[in-house]
């Protein structure tokens, strides 16, 4: 199983949560105040709301329905309702692999084989939405097989693809070190358009 | 001063909470929008003819436009202002009409082409991203630079609520942190689908 | 579908909101209502009528043969109350989950922060849950819950006493302590309209002892207090409620919502439902 970009970690500051997927496995990418990132199923074990619009406090992250809190390790940890009670450990959230090289985050679903893709000497520019598949994309740069695109350009761009839906990905640019960043958004935007645009 | 307010409106909260961050009270009129159209009975419409929400009047002044209201609010706050707030009153206006309409189409079932009022309003939130990322790139936060302007206070309310016009914001980190940036302002108020910054609450 | 659904009221617009003709979903099929000389009428897509009858504020209809008169709220019935049209709502979500929702006090210091709940006051005390079988409702009662405003009429926070009754799978109504007349209870009740499985229509009404709010102040409370649940309703994965144990973790303060599970599983009643976890 492959390390897919799930963000960029310009776009994830201390104590922030955001909604992430790997096609259909939806997830909460969060940063603890510590530091450390985290890659979970975006669900609460409790009544199933996202907790991707929760909060962080401290290392910890809180569902937004019923304040119900997971420590770093996904183990439920704190009731709001019923305060004295220590949470069963049964109560957790579903977990996944995650690494942060090169400024960009990575998970995988499944056990990952290696380190995440190296992006040499580029550093990130943006993550961009884009409707078209990943597998659409990587087609269209005939590497169909392939979720890490080194695409050359005059900004040496490389795109790492998530793979959401069969009409969604996200890309996430990077660049050489000395591109001029609004330019290659430029470059970013209408190779968007292009590609959007060549869908059947 | 009074505004006509409507709880749900997005052009309301836009004025309720410029006048929150500038510390400014309001005293809010509530007019039942939905289901009774109050805003279409005589007495508003007295006050004004469009019969649109919000209204704002201080004495004998009434305004009825929300960027003219934005203005007139921070017309003794210049560091509330910018050379290019009034590109950004027109885009939020926009904003209103696919957002917005989408929001409304959702919600309270209005008649809309709701295929074309969510494109265009992705096309729009497309558009904020690259400028917010733009201003990233040159160490700034807001739309015209390192403050808030009304220009911002102006676009974020149906940025914010786009979801619940049925539009997603998951894949867009800078107008994420744009609206966290916002949503950390002193004074900060929330509207229903806009919630409040819990992590920073200091529970006992 | 199932004469365990069909045989059902459902709230499908408000009376006074009734003027020309107009379409809407019932249970996922069009059905068409208007007003003809004072009379409300419902009729399916085949142009079919459809049982119907006037209370609450609401027009009620049913696709089916219901087995019982629409349920009755006699205390909303007393003088002195006001009857409040809050209107409706949209939401992407199973009717049940709406109605789950409307049972559920420990998510107040979260999503009503400083209106029906604030941090630390979080606890919930146990509470009595019953499935009343005389009258085949579930009740809840004696749920307390700190509130910081526990209504438009109130200033600062109490301890408010509610009462929980759903008396209909799609229908929810509340009993609450009434600030301003100490003994009474206010009436908040949630009627939802299953558009489809996974889309409702919810009606919101009210019968409430406040003299000191207007109309449109009251509408605004209870509009704001459900449009902060939606964005809860409209991300809760999955979308239909699951009936089964094992997807989702109850606590003691969710007697209710078990409650409402088990009660809709007994009187067979599944069209939003999820039965097999997925």
């Amino acid at each position: 199983m492959n390390w897919i970009a799930v963000g960029l970690k310009q776009d994830l500051p201390l104590g922030v949560v955001i909604p992430s997927r790997i096609e259909d496995t939806e997830l909460a990418i969060w940063r603890s105040a510590s530091g450390e990132v985290r890659a979970w199923s975006d669900r609460c074990p409790h009544r199933g709301m996202r907790l991707s619009h929760g909060f962080v406090r401290g290392n910890a992250l809180s569902c937004i329905y019923h304040g119900w809190q997971y420590s770093e390790n996904g183990s439920c940890a704190y009731i709001p309702a019923h305060p004295k009670l220590t949470p069963p450990d049964t109560i957790c959230v579903p977990t996944y692999d995650c690494a942060e090289t090169d400024g960009v985050i990575w998970a995988a679903l499944q056990k990952p084989l290696g380190a995440p893709p190296a992006v040499s000497s580029r550093r990130p520019v943006r993550s961009m939405p884009v409707a078209r598949s990943a597998r659409a994309i990587a087609a269209y740069f005939n590497a169909p097989q392939s979720t890490f695109l080194e695409i050359g350009s005059d900004f040496d761009v490389a795109l790492a693809l998530q793979p959401c839906t069969a009409a969604h990905c996200v890309v996430h640019a990077l660049a050489a070190r000395g591109a001029d960043r609004k330019a290659v958004s430029r470059w970013l935007e209408a190779l968007r358009s292009d590609l959007e645009e060549s869908a059947p | 001063m009074i505004l006509y307010d409507y709880v749900l409106s997005a052009s309301c909260y836009k004025i309720r909470l410029m006048a929150a961050v500038l510390g400014k009270p309001l005293s809010l009129r509530a007019v039942n929008f939905h289901p009774a159209r109050e805003h279409k009975s005589a007495e508003m419409l007295a006050l004004n003819p469009k019969g649109t929400l919000p209204v704002l009047q201080d004495d004998d002044l009434v305004l009825t436009d929300s960027a003219d209201m934005l203005r007139y609010l921070t017309a003794d706050r210049r560091e509330w202002r910018s050379p290019q707030d009034d590109q950004w009153l027109a885009f939020a206006s926009g904003l209103n009409d696919s957002l917005g309409l989408a929001r409304l189409h959702d919600i309270l079932g209005y008649e809309a082409d709701i295929d074309a009022a969510r494109a265009s309003g992705v096309t729009a939130l497309r558009e904020l991203e690259a400028h917010l990322t733009d201003q990233r790139f040159d160490g700034v936060g807001f739309l015209t630079g390192a403050t808030p302007t009304i220009a911002d206070i102006a676009c974020f309310p149906n940025t914010a609520l786009a979801p619940d016009g049925g539009v997603v914001l998951d894949a867009y980190p800078s107008l994420r942190l744009w609206m966290r940036a916002i949503r950390s302002l002193p004074g900060f108020i929330e509207m229903p689908g806009i919630h409040r910054l819990h992590e920073l609450a200091h529970p006992a | 579908m199932t004469a365990a659904t069909d045989n059902h009221w459902y709230p499908v617009a408000m009376v006074s909101g009734i003027d020309a003709p107009r379409e809407t979903w019932l249970l996922g099929k069009k059905i068409t209502l208007g007003r003809d000389n004072g009379a409300c009428w419902v009729r399916d897509a085949a142009g079919n009528p459809l049982t119907v009858t006037e209370r609450f504020g609401h027009l009620w209809t049913s696709p089916g043969q219901p087995n019982r008169a629409l349920f009755t709220i006699p205390e909303a019935d007393t003088p002195g109350r006001r009857l409040v049209d809050v209107g409706s709502v949209r939401v992407k979500c199973s009717p049940l989950r709406a109605v789950e929702n409307f049972l559920d006090i420990a998510h107040f210091p979260f999503v009503h922060t400083d209106i029906l709940g604030a941090e630390p006051h979080t606890e919930v005390d146990r509470y009595d849950v019953r499935i009343a079988e005389d009258v085949d409702e579930v009740w809840a009662t004696k749920v307390k819950f700190f509130q910081p405003q526990a209504a438009k009429s109130a200033s600062g926070g109490i301890t408010t006493e509610y009462m929980y009754r759903v008396p209909a799978p799609t229908c929810a109504v509340l009993y609450k302590t009434c600030p301003p007349r100490p003994g009474e209870w206010d009436i908040i009740t949630l009627f939802v309209q299953p558009l489809t499985e996974e889309w409702c229509e919810v009606w919101p009404w009210m019968a409430l002892y406040d003299d000191a709010s207007t109309m449109a102040e009251m509408v605004s409370f209870q509009q704001l207090i459900f449009m902060q649940d939606r964005s809860i309703l409209e991300n809760q994965i999955p979308r239909k409620l699951p009936l089964d144990p094992g997807m989702e973790v109850p606590t003691q303060a969710d007697m209710t919502s078990v409650a409402y599970r088990r009660w809709l599983k007994k009187i067979g009643y599944t069209y939003g439902a999820q039965l097999v976890a997925a």
